[in-house]
């Protein structure tokens, strides 16, 4: 379970304070999906990397299990991540200079999934997306669909309890869209993966039950 | 994270990139390949200068006060010429000139093997084993008023007429040593008297100086053995010189390349941000971050230095067979009085300095991008995408 108390995030930048979180308060079971929608800037990205300790909070806690991750050491948050979470981004996720393969192989080596078993599990990752036969191609060789398909098998290929996607259809036309994500909510709900969705795509957002609207860092009640 | 995929990562990144990877090593391996030449010419340049200067006429050991004994006990492994001249100071005297010179009993046949005063004859001949001939300087002859064919008398010191012996040839080395005060005859032409004997030692190039010099002198107590380095101590002075500027060249052009390796690997790091960013992303830490950037780093330094040691010692091979003629701008310098051709040659230290200085100024360049990466929050990087 994860809980979020009061999180905010305050920026100082050219435009002076700008309170990109402010007092979000949520809780989220395993298994469960949540999309998180608004307008570009009311601070999407920045909780899906406060969840994924990319980022820190100034205010409030995030209990994983009833740890406030927010107080780890850099060491220890990075161990988190590594092992408990899993992120797509809108595009550019793969390693360009590594296989199809390589890349789904790295999270594997770093949580210790090493020889016959990580063989194992790239070849079933590979199957379950469709994209059997991909391992030897380089990024470059693919296309969108295939690259975010990919993005999204890396990203769960160690397990993670937490699977944060910040608008990982932006660059895939709606049928695409439509396809990716039903595909990471049919996993994610049959793996008890927590799945995190930023998108400002309403058709999307529609496909999952659990919607967090935000506005100016700020939690909106829903109309 | 094992240290194998991470050393797999830098090798594929550095192979499939390798447009990129070729740029960056081209400075390295120029450089490499130029220091190792540079070192190997300047290895062949102190060789001409000592071949020229010991093998003129003094060998790499001098020896004096050599007794009549120990004349035949002289040589030894290691020595490839032992030149035994007896010298006898006598007044040489044509018409009513009079010039005093070390008159030196030689074996023509075997000085014509070992040393290039012979072939500084430049007019008439070097006398032959058995004839009573002599051969004296330019500069003599100049000041006796003796051309080739001319009689001389040997007198003695009190001017007591000893001998008449016919001028052979005359040569001219362009050192005052050699061009004044001296003449040379077969050893059975010198007139009897009392000749102090003198040694001239030419060693196998891979002899070392020191020990044999400290053998000699152990064997001949009696005797005064010099090596080269101390009878020439402004040729060593000169060598010692030239190491040091070489090792000023070698730190200088690889600090240089060091500030442009690690120019590029910051670009070459830049380039590949996003990358470091979703790596870091995924829990890469700080140190396997450092430790791929350094292994990335090492292997392309290792390898351009390796490529950069093979084309010096290419370039070295090539002019080591065909030697480079710099007699133009040697024909007045008596470090080169014989000839003029360098032949560029590697050492240990020509070959190995070059391609160890790269690898470890390399190192130290990839601290920056290193330090830039790792103090660079993943998402600060993926946010600027
Ligand atoms: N590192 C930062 N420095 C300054 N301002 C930031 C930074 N990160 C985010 N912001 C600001 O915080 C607000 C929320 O940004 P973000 O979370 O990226 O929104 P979204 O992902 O919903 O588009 C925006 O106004 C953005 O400009
Ligand atoms: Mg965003």
């Amino acid at each position: 379970m994860l809980d979020l108390q009061g999180v905010s995030r305050h920026f100082i930048s050219g435009r002076g304070h700008v309170a990109a979180l402010h007092d979000i308060s949520f809780a989220v079971e395993g298994g469960q999906a949540v999309v998180l929608t608004g307008r570009s800037g009311s601070g999407k990205t920045t909780l899906l990397n406060c969840i994924g300790t990319l980022d820190l909070p100034d205010a409030g806690a995030i209990l994983y299990q009833g740890t406030n991750i927010c107080t780890l050491s850099s060491r220890q948050r990075n161990l988190f991540r590594r092992r408990q979470v899993g992120f797509v981004f809108q595009a550019g996720n793969l390693l360009p200079w590594l296989t199809i393969a390589e890349n789904l192989q790295f999270p594997l080596e770093l949580n210790g999934i090493r020889g016959a078993a990580q063989q194992r599990r790239i070849e079933e990752l590979l199957a379950v997306f469709g994209l059997s036969g991909y391992d030897k191609a380089l990024p470059a060789e693919l296309s969108g669909g295939e690259l975010q398909r990919i993005a999204f098998a890396r990203a769960i290929a160690h397990a993670p309890a937490i699977l944060l996607a910040d608008e990982p259809t932006a660059s895939l036309d709606s049928d695409n869209s439509r396809r990716l994500v039903e595909l990471m909510l049919a996993l994610c709900t049959a793996r008890g993966t927590m799945l995190f969705i930023a998108t400002h795509d309403q058709e999307l957002a529609g496909m999952i039950e659990t919607v967090i609207p935000l506005k100016d860092g700020k939690m909106e009640t829903r109309p | 994270m094992p240290y194998p995929f991470l050393l797999k990562i830098a090798a594929v990144t550095l192979w499939r990139s390798w447009r990129a990877t070729a740029v960056l090593s081209f400075m390295i391996v120029t450089a490499v390949a130029a220091l190792v030449f540079l070192s190997a010419l300047a290895v062949g340049t102190n060789d001409a200068m000592i071949r020229n200067s010991t093998g003129l006429f003094s060998g790499h050991i001098a020896a004096s006060g050599i007794r009549e004994a120990d004349v035949a006990q002289l040589a030894m492994p290691g020595v490839s010429h032992v030149l035994v001249r007896r010298h006898l100071p006598v007044i040489l005297r044509h018409n009513s000139l009079i010039e005093p010179v070390a008159l030196v009993g030689i074996d023509p046949d075997r000085e014509q093997e070992a040393t290039a005063l012979p072939g500084k004859t430049v007019a008439g001949r070097y006398p032959v084993a058995g004839e009573a001939a002599i051969s004296i300087s330019q500069d003599t002859a100049d000041r006796l008023g003796l051309a080739v064919g001319d009689a001389v008398t040997v007198a003695d010191g009190q001017g007591v007429g000893l001998k008449s012996l016919t001028v052979s040839g005359l040569y001219r080395t362009g050192i005052t040593q050699l061009d004044q005060g001296m003449a040379f005859c077969p050893a059975a032409a010198l007139p009897a008297g009392a000749a102090s004997v003198s040694a001239a030692f030419f060693l196998d190039a891979d002899t070392p100086l020191d020990t044999t010099v400290a053998r000699y002198r152990q064997r001949f107590p009696a005797g005064t053995f010099t090596p080269w380095t101390e009878f020439m101590p402004d040729l060593k002075q000169l060598i010692d010189l030239e190491y040091i500027c070489m090792a000023i060249v070698v730190t200088l052009v690889f600090a240089i390349v060091a500030v442009g390796i690690s120019c590029s690997f910051l670009i070459f790091t830049l380039k590949n941000l996003r990358e470091h960013g979703i790596m870091k992303a995924m829990g890469l830490e700080a140190g396997e971050t450092a430790l791929l950037l350094l292994i990335q780093i090492g292997l392309l330094t290792i390898a351009a230095a390796a490529l950069g040691t093979l084309a010096g010692t290419l370039t070295t091979a090539v002019f080591a067979h065909t030697g480079i003629d710099i007699s133009t701008f040697t024909s007045h310098n008596q470090y080169f009085a014989v000839s003029g051709i360098l032949y560029p040659r590697l050492t240990g230290e020509a070959l190995l300095t070059p391609p160890l200085v790269a690898v470890v100024f390399g190192l130290a360049a990839s601290i920056w991008p290193i330090v830039y990466i790792i103090r660079k929050n993943p998402a600060d990087i993926l946010r600027n995408f």
